[in-house]
């Protein structure tokens, strides 16, 4: 994957840009606040349709215009694609060659991105909630159907821990009810545990990989799926739902005293571990930094064998978190197959090979200046 | 004001209905100024007939303006046979296809706990005293295919199989005179999972 050019009208702070890039690695210097990251935000934006920061696409539209326009003519597999969003006041229109894409799901992928900011590192040691919106969004970017799964689960679970709530407050008698929903939760849940299952067992060979090669063969990264509940017998469907419902059953007073659902994907965790401890807890903070960077690592490989090229690679702002070592890793391990876009306050700590294959620009007051 | 009160209120009536703001409710109201006097009247005394006189059958809790709706006082229709819909417009679209010659109940929705709409909110005890007392011999559930109309079918046949009457779902797949590949993964995904021999 390559993108050959960009172009930007009224997004953020940038009035005008009109960047020719078909090279590897762009590099994007300047302080803070003068637009580096909203360079990187519209790549991310035409890649996925909305932005990771943004809580309105109205914010994309710079102060006191009426529309925003993000371009780019990409090239995958030697095929040269036109990509297109145009934000206004009431909304966006997506375009690709020309053509209004009217499903955002047909278009996602158009674009394959891994984007990795300084809030990536909380992967390992934020909250369980982090790590679950990791790995729906990674199986999402692939599997439609996924989403749509998901998307029904939520809407069970919701339905279920109001049920439960009821029947705790006015001890109301919904037994059959709740059990209609309790097979509508094993039939969801079970769909997102072969997926999210499949799904890590790819990652951590790649992540463990990565993590090795990083820590140079000292340290052993495992990544381990943690439920209430057994997962061995998942891919049995019979034996697994028939013990699916003992584990409901005996959980049943604690879920309607609590008037939540207590067992479910909604509730699970990943667990990180360097040679068996864990790493959250007890793991250093250039452990955690390390594990975090094989993860992103991993989910490069990852997209290129479900979609057969590589994604592109944004860089917000994390080379200043990562040490030397770390560092010449990453830029090594994506070099000559990832076009990355880095930002960066300054190329102190850059080494000087990498600096000579980049394209550096200075960013200021949302303008580029070209200069190595 | 700039408008005459006559017509502020009818932009008002009209914005009660649904997906109806004051631009469109401005817009009819200005239009019905404009229409011949005895359309406006039949427009009116419409809306008030439909109001008054429809209330929903006793057996099946369709709407009607009669005592029974027409599907229960048909006595030609097979009586052996009871298609379960949410709501009258189910109704509607099954009798266009001309194909079901069977008695209908109308739940009145599908559950939800959130809504507040559990078994008791729906005609569901209405449908017990109708098993109890007719000749059914099968039950179609055709409750919508989202995650409360599933639920309501679920509950629905958790709640008879004690009856031993034959109990049915209707089928999801593709849309007939459908391209395959302009299906979308999961309808075919649901579509190949409900696959026939033949």
């Amino acid at each position: 994957m390559r993108v050959e050019s960009l172009e930007l009208r009224q997004f953020r702070n940038i009035n005008q840009l009109d960047l020719h890039c078909p090279g590897e690695l762009h590099l994007f210097i300047g302080p803070n606040a003068q637009g580096k990251t909203n360079i990187l935000e519209s790549l991310y934006v035409l890649s996925l349709g909305k932005s990771h920061r943004a809580h309105s696409h109205r914010e994309l539209i710079q102060w006191g215009k009426n529309m925003a326009l993000v371009k780019a003519h990409v090239i995958r597999n030697e095929r040269r694609q036109r990509l297109e969003i145009r934000f206004t006041k009431q909304g966006k229109k997506v375009s690709k060659n020309g053509l209004e894409q009217k499903k955002m799901s047909d278009y996602i992928g158009a674009l394959p991105t891994v984007m990795f900011a300084p809030e990536d590192l909380e992967i390992v040691k934020g909250s369980p909630r982090i790590r679950r919106r990791f790995l729906d969004m990674e199986i999402g970017q692939t599997s439609s159907s996924y989403v749509y799964h998901l998307s029904r689960y939520n809407k069970v679970i919701t339905q279920r821990n109001y049920l439960l709530k009821e029947m705790s407050k006015n001890r109301r008698q919904e037994n059959t009810l709740l059990e209609v929903l309790d097979e509508q939760l094993m039939e969801l849940a079970t769909r997102l545990w072969e997926k999210r299952l499949a799904f890590l067992d790819r990652l951590s060979i790649w992540a463990g990989k990565i993590h090795r090669a990083i820590s140079q063969g000292k340290e052993t990264l495992q990544i381990q799926y943690q439920s209430q509940i057994q997962l061995d017998e998942v891919t049995d469907p019979d034996r697994f739902s028939r013990f699916f419902r003992e584990n409901l059953f005996q959980i049943r007073d604690r879920e309607i005293s609590r008037g939540i659902t207590l067992i479910g994907p909604h509730r699970d965790d990943l667990l990180l571990m360097v040679d068996g401890v864990n790493l959250s807890t007890y793991g250093s903070q250039g452990q955690q930094r390390t594990a975090a960077l094989s993860l992103k690592l991993a989910e490069i490989e990852l997209i290129r064998e479900e979609t057969g090229t590589y994604p592109i690679l944004l860089l917000d702002d994390v080379l200043s978190e990562l040490d030397d070592m770390r560092k010449t890793h990453l830029l090594t391990a994506i070099s000559g197959k990832v076009q990355t876009f880095v930002t960066a306050t300054g190329t102190e700590g850059i080494d000087r090979r990498t600096l000579e294959r980049a394209q550096v620009y200075h960013v200021s007051e949302g303008t580029l200046r070209r200069g190595n | 004001m700039y408008v005459p009160e006559p017509i502020s209120k009818l932009i008002e009536g009209f914005m009660r209905l649904p997906g109806i703001g004051p631009k469109t409710a401005q817009r009819l109201a200005f239009f019905v100024l404009s229409m011949e006097e005895d359309d406006v009247i039949d427009l009116a005394k419409a809306l008030v007939h439909a109001k008054r006189d429809l209330h929903s059958c006793p057996i099946c809790n369709n709407i009607t303006d009669r005592e029974q709706c027409f599907v229960c006082s048909d006595k030609k229709r097979d009586q052996s046979i009871i298609c379960v819909v949410q709501d009258p417009r189910d109704l509607i679209a099954m009798e266009r296809t001309g194909e079901y010659n069977g008695l209908y109940h109308v739940l009145g929705g599908a559950i939800s706990p959130i809504e507040g709409i559990g078994p008791d909110e729906l005609t569901i005890p209405d449908l017990l005293r109708r098993l109890e007392n007719e000749e059914v011999q099968e039950l179609i559930l055709a409750t919508n295919p989202n995650i409360e109309g599933e639920a309501t079918a679920m509950y629905l046949s958790k709640l008879i199989r004690p009856f031993g009457i034959k109990i049915t779902r209707i089928a999801h797949g593709l849309p007939v005179g459908g391209d395959l590949e302009y299906a979308d993964e999961v309808t075919l995904t649901k579509a190949l999972e409900g696959r026939q021999e033949v």
